[in-house]
């Protein structure tokens, strides 16, 4: 059974959401490294300026004379670019004797160190820490936090892309996969419907011209070949039928004059013909009444039925056969909320079924109907105790003419189930026949209206 | 007797119901032409009509349907080769009081025909059915057989009023089916019969015969004994 909702399951499995997915990972993988290297190559841009940089101050300072250093460092305090250098000129002796900030020992010299923030006095640094001749050490420093931050900045910046990147694929595949699953699914439902006898449906084109489309107008040509031949057949017995009526009636009037002539004989055999007779009619009329109601179109008698009073009134009208032949009918209280359909065929396609289960069950057996709700729909349903119907002969049941293997002397034309089947139809309802261990139950699943 | 127009452009159907009709004593006449019927019909007084849904001129259904504007109140019967439930429903809309589908067999015309006079005979409603020893009360809704009282089941009795209310008529069982039940599929002969013979139980009385007598392959009936 289709459900009408699309689970991700069933969008996970489809061949777009998949391609989609394959080409998302290429995709982000390939704007990772691209981000990757621009994330790489501008942090070492940034870090060897900054470098540059103080290797320059460090250099201007090393040329100044010794006694004159500490007012080297006053000028390069004031040339200092927006406080982001800071100095330290540390004597001999390891005290700090100028400069702005305390560098924290021991210091390694002429080498290139990060050393971490110290709160209220200088964000984190990289220092660079050289000997005087003289034997004082000059340490050059610069603030390193806005690197850090653009450094930080751009990871989230790639870490937040490859996020979206990675999300925009995944909607993108949802949304790709989920038109060509829709078709598939509306493509599903046509099948099944064909599959359950509607000829007259075809599969949805979208008018494309893909390759979806293309599968659905082969099948489309292939039921409508089906559906001619299977029309052709039909029309020809229908055309009989109806053919052979009016000069069968005409002579069921002849008979009936017979019947009425004096000879007791002439008169018994006169209505022994009449009762054959009147048994080919039936059937005829059987046959005519289904072509009529495949024919359907009758939505317009439609409104709302009590299945619950439908299905009493059907057991009160049968309940005098199932008893005359020693069988209990039984019509058990249930609820169910009304459907949608026209109460002369719903009770006729019950009645069928009564009348079937009555045929069908041995005296003494029991035939129980109920209307009730289930799973989002009312169930008519009628079970007997009887000998039931082999699964594998369940479909074939509901075909025009269609006998049990062990029938004989059972009267019925065997087109009680095709009428149930033709009345269904119409109303886009289903048959569902199954083992009810024993015997055999027959539900009328019907829509809610 | 009764005056019937029989409203029918098919020769060999039209001589059929004819000659069925006067067979039942009645006083018949053809029209073969929707206008000419219409104005036959309005003009001039029937008992019952029976019409042809298609018809040069006028087809049945505006004919019916003229007929009622003009507040003519006669009982037509509807005969039509459209059998389908929604074409009944159509026919019934329009002013028709029943619907025959053909081919048909001419006595089960000639019921139906009977069925509407009788329902134009009484218009008021009797309030008691009498036929031979059996009693049917409409308004207490209860039966006595030979002053003697019968419980009936609420279908016992509809199909008791119905059988009573046309004594010495057969009443075939889709008649029967269709103005009890109210349904308009055959039911199969067992099913009426069933019914027939359960009620049948409740009114016999020993040493008499059966008031309600079955005619195979035509119909029931309830005589007056």
């Amino acid at each position: 059974m289709l459900s009408d909702r699309l689970r991700f399951r069933d969008i996970r499995n489809t061949s777009t959401f998949r391609l989609t997915a394959v080409l998302g990972l290429v995709f982000a993988l390939g704007v990772t490294v691209l981000l990757g290297l621009i994330y790489l190559l501008s942090a070492r841009e940034l870090s060897v300026r900054s470098d540059h940089v103080i290797r320059q101050v460090s250099a201007r300072m090393m040329a100044a004379p010794a006694d004159r250093l500490p007012a080297q460092m006053e000028i390069e305090l004031v040339r200092g670019s927006k406080g982001l250098n800071y100095y330290a000129l540390i004597s001999a002796s390891g005290e700090r004797v100028g400069g702005n900030f305390d560098p924290p020992g021991p210091l390694r010299l002429d080498r290139l160190v990060d050393i971490p923030a110290l709160p209220s006095q200088h964000g984190p640094l990289r220092i660079l820490a050289t000997r005087t001749r003289s034997g004082e050490t000059v340490v050059v420093g610069r603030d390193i936090s806005p690197i850090l931050d653009l450094r930080a900045r751009v990871l989230g910046i790639l870490i937040g892309s490859g996020i979206a990147i990675v999300l925009s694929m995944g909607t993108a595949g949802v949304a790709l996969s989920l038109r060509p699953l829709r078709r598939v699914r509306d493509l599903q439902r046509a099948s099944h419907e064909i599959a359950a006898g509607r000829l007259s449906v075809r599969m949805p084109i979208a008018g494309r011209g893909d390759e979806l489309d293309l599968f659905a107008g082969t099948v489309n040509v292939m039921v409508e070949e089906v559906g001619r031949v299977v029309a052709q057949v039909k029309g020809v017995t229908d055309a009989i039928a109806h053919d052979l009526r009016t000069p069968l009636t005409h002579v069921r009037v002849h008979l009936h004059r017979m019947q009425l002539l004096p000879d007791p004989k002439v008169t018994a055999i006169a209505t022994a013909a009449i009762a054959d007779l009147d048994e080919v009619l039936e059937r005829f009329a059987a046959l005519l009444r289904i072509a009529e109601l495949e024919a359907g179109g009758r939505r317009a008698g439609f409104r709302s039925v009590d299945p619950v009073a439908l299905v009493a009134r059907a057991v009160d009208l049968y309940e005098p056969l199932a008893e005359e032949r020693g069988i209990a009918l039984i019509a058990r209280p249930g609820s169910a909320p009304p459907i949608r359909g026209d109460e002369q065929l719903l009770f006729e396609a019950v009645s069928n079924l009564l009348d079937n289960a009555i045929k069908f069950t041995p005296a003494g057996g029991t035939i129980v109907a109920q209307a009730f709700e289930a799973a989002e729909s009312v169930r008519i349903e009628v079970r007997d105790d009887g000998p039931g119907v082999p699964a594998d002969q369940r479909q074939a049941v509901l075909r025009r003419f269609h006998r049990g293997a062990d029938t004989d002397g059972t009267e019925g034309s065997g087109l009680g189930l095709s009428v149930v089947t033709a009345i269904v139809h119409l109303h886009n309802f289903q048959l569902d026949l199954a083992d009810s261990q024993p015997g055999l139950s027959a539900t009328l699943v019907c829509s809610i209206e | 007797m009764a005056r019937i127009l029989v409203i029918e452009d098919d020769p060999a159907t039209a001589q059929e119901i004819l000659a069925e009709l006067a067979g039942h004593g009645h006083e018949v006449t053809h029209a073969a032409e929707g206008l000419g019927a219409l104005d036959r019909a309005t003009r001039e007084h029937f008992d019952a009509i029976t019409l042809d849904r298609m018809l040069p001129g006028l087809d049945g259904l505006t004919l019916v349907a003229q007929l009622r504007e003009r507040r003519i109140t006669v009982p037509v019967l509807m005969i039509s080769a459209l059998s389908d439930v929604d074409e009944r429903i159509a026919g019934l809309r329009a002013g028709g009081d029943d619907y025959l589908v053909k081919p048909f067999a001419a006595q089960e015309m000639a019921m139906r025909i009977e069925v509407l006079l009788r329902r134009q005979q009484e218009p008021s409603e009797d309030a008691l059915l009498r036929v031979g020893g059996i009693e049917v009360d409409l308004i207490r809704r209860q039966v006595r057989v030979d002053s003697e009282a019968v419980r009936l089941l609420h279908m016992e009795f509809r199909l008791l009023e119905f059988l009573a209310r046309h004594p010495g008529e057969v009443m075939s069982r889709r008649i029967i089916f269709e103005q009890v039940w109210g349904y308009y599929f055959d039911p199969g002969a067992n099913l009426i019969n069933v019914h027939i013979a359960r009620l049948r139980k409740k009114l016999d009385r020993p040493g008499l015969p059966s008031a309600i007598v079955t005619l195979k392959g035509e119909g029931y009936r309830l005589d007056a004994i």
